[in-house]
């Protein structure tokens, strides 16, 4: 399972959004652009803006990197591109290993359907054969604790009971390559516990781990490297070690 | 899960490659197109949670609309039952599937925008699972049709083979309407309003509801509206007619040249339409 080697590579990374303001979204505005012939802005009459630019990194297997930024920095979005999402619009990105990103917690819930059924189709979602989940369905369902109420559907679940569900689903994958938004911590302290160990053991198996967070000590818990962000452009990476300087440059 | 183990995205253009990573998307779901139907079967699944008759309402509802319309309108044309129900049911029944496959094509990238953006799945798995969705649904019509063939004696001249081959020419057609929408609908939230108002329109310029003889001028309607040969080359050998060879042609010529547009727009526009979402 590990004989291929695990790695990222970024290569002059550039992403840019086109902003489709919900007035532009509409055909009879933009079929009046065509028949008057202005087009406004750089391409297609879109603004558009640069959320990472020029953006390299080079992580290998045993490298677990955290990422840190304010808001709109471009950690989400940089975790995204990584997960395949988003296609470059200059340089490139390569991955080495089975992706599995962990950024929404509620990807592919079914509020109406039971706990089961989210279970299956969020490990389908994720990669998973009908067999293979089937064959983790035991395991899943003990580590959420929900125990009969698997079979209920999951619109009845209280707020830490449906994050106890998305976060045993979405940790059943086996993955090289473990992509994290800031979510870790969910459901009562009992389970933040559970969840604590698991995410451990996920990190340890998975070969590397980019994990974006603002808590710095989940940062130091978790990581041996780290990178900064600030309006899409990325520090060198360091070692968490420095990571006050780092705060402080 | 081998294809999944390298991942490459690059900022390179040109159409060529673009036409590349089209065709590799459209691969990888051939590749994983179990999960599209898993997902389908999810969606239909889903809608008739907790009813005692599951999708089999689907049937119901649709054959009491057969039941009405077919009584109500054999009076007023002056058409045996026998003759006049056939031609609706069958008419309802995969026309339905048409409008279905079309009509939620405009939901395909919309509803998948939270997977779009957050894994690498192909974006063709969305557009099965929109057709996949649709076939099912029909699977569950067939009931009435089967049962409509058998009363009214129209099984022993119904070409099963023929009629299958005409359903292909019908999903192939409206599988491709189906995505260009999607696509369009992505980008333009007018799209869907646009759709349904054709939609409405089309049931009543297709001879669902009348018989195609009953047309005494203007016969050239019929020629230019696909919807009229994607539903006769379904509908005609069942009940034992012969499908015109221009409704054949009329359909390959439609299914090739639109899968080329929707495919080279869809090239075209793949990048961006993650950010329309």
């Amino acid at each position: 399972m590990k004989a291929a080697p695990v790695s990222i590579s970024c290569k002059g990374l550039t992403l840019r959004f086109p902003v489709y303001g919900v007035d532009a979204k509409s055909l009879k505005k933009s079929l009046a652009k065509i028949t008057v012939g202005g087009r406004l802005g750089s391409s297609h009459g879109t603004t558009e803006v640069t959320a990472i630019s020029n953006l390299s990194l080079e992580l290998k297997a045993g490298d677990r990197l955290g990422l840190i930024g304010h808001n709109g920095s471009g950690k989400t979005t940089l975790l995204r591109a990584l997960s395949g999402a988003y296609e470059p619009d200059e340089g490139e990105i390569e991955v080495r290993g089975r992706i599995a990103p962990l950024l929404d917690l509620n990807l592919g819930i079914d509020p109406s359907a039971s706990g089961y059924e989210n279970i299956r189709l969020r490990g389908r979602i994720a990669g998973l054969s009908a067999r293979e989940v089937d064959a983790r369905m035991d395991e899943i369902a003990a580590f959420t604790g929900l125990g009969p109420f698997l079979a209920v559907p999951v619109k009845t679940y209280s707020a830490g009971m449906q994050a106890r569900l998305a976060f045993a689903a979405a940790t059943s994958v086996e993955a090289d390559v473990l992509l994290m938004d800031e979510w870790i911590a969910v459901g009562d302290a009992e389970f933040q516990q559970l969840a604590h160990k698991r995410l451990l053991k996920l990190v340890e198996r998975a070969g590397i781990l980019v994990l974006a967070s603002h808590d710095l000590d989940l940062l130091r818990l978790y990581c041996n490297k780290v990178m900064r962000m600030e309006g899409g452009v990325a520090s060198p990476v360091t070692d968490i070690k420095k990571l006050d300087e780092l705060m402080n440059a | 899960m081998e294809a999944a183990t390298h991942m490459l995205r690059t900022g390179r253009r040109g159409p060529l490659f673009e036409v590349q990573m089209a065709l590799r998307d459209l691969r990888t779901s051939m590749g994983r197109i179990d999960l599209a139907w898993s997902l389908a079967w999810h969606d239909v699944s889903s809608r008739y949670r907790g009813s005692i008759l599951g999708p089999f309402w689907i049937t119901l509802s649709m054959g009491l609309m057969v039941m009405g319309i077919g009584v109500v309108y054999a009076n007023l044309f002056g058409i045996a039952l026998k003759d006049f129900l056939p031609l609706v049911a069958l008419g309802i029944v995969f026309f339905g599937a048409i409008s279905g496959t079309i009509t939620e094509g405009c939901d395909t990238f919309v509803h998948a925008a939270g997977m779009l953006s957050q894994t690498s799945l192909p974006m063709f798995t969305f557009v099965w699972r929109t057709i996949f969705r649709n076939v099912i649904n029909l699977g569950h019509h067939l009931v009435i049709v089967v049962a409509v063939l058998i009363y009214y004696g129209y099984w022993r001249t119904a070409n099963a083979p023929a009629a299958t081959i005409g359903l292909i020419f019908l999903l192939l057609n409206a599988g491709w309407i189906s995505m260009l929408i999607g696509l369009a609908s992505a980008r333009f939230r007018d799209i869907p309003q646009i759709v349904t108002s054709v939609m409405q329109f089309a049931i009543f310029v297709t001879p669902v509801f009348w018989p195609v003889n009953r047309l005494l001028h203007h016969q050239w309607v019929l020629d230019i509206n696909p919807f009229y040969h994607m539903l006769e080359a379904v509908r005609a050998p069942l009940m034992g007619a012969q499908v015109a060879p221009h409704t054949y042609l009329f359909l390959a010529g439609m299914a090739a040249v639109g899968w080329a547009a929707t495919f080279a727009i869809f090239a075209n526009i793949r990048r961006r339409i993650v950010h329309y979402l």
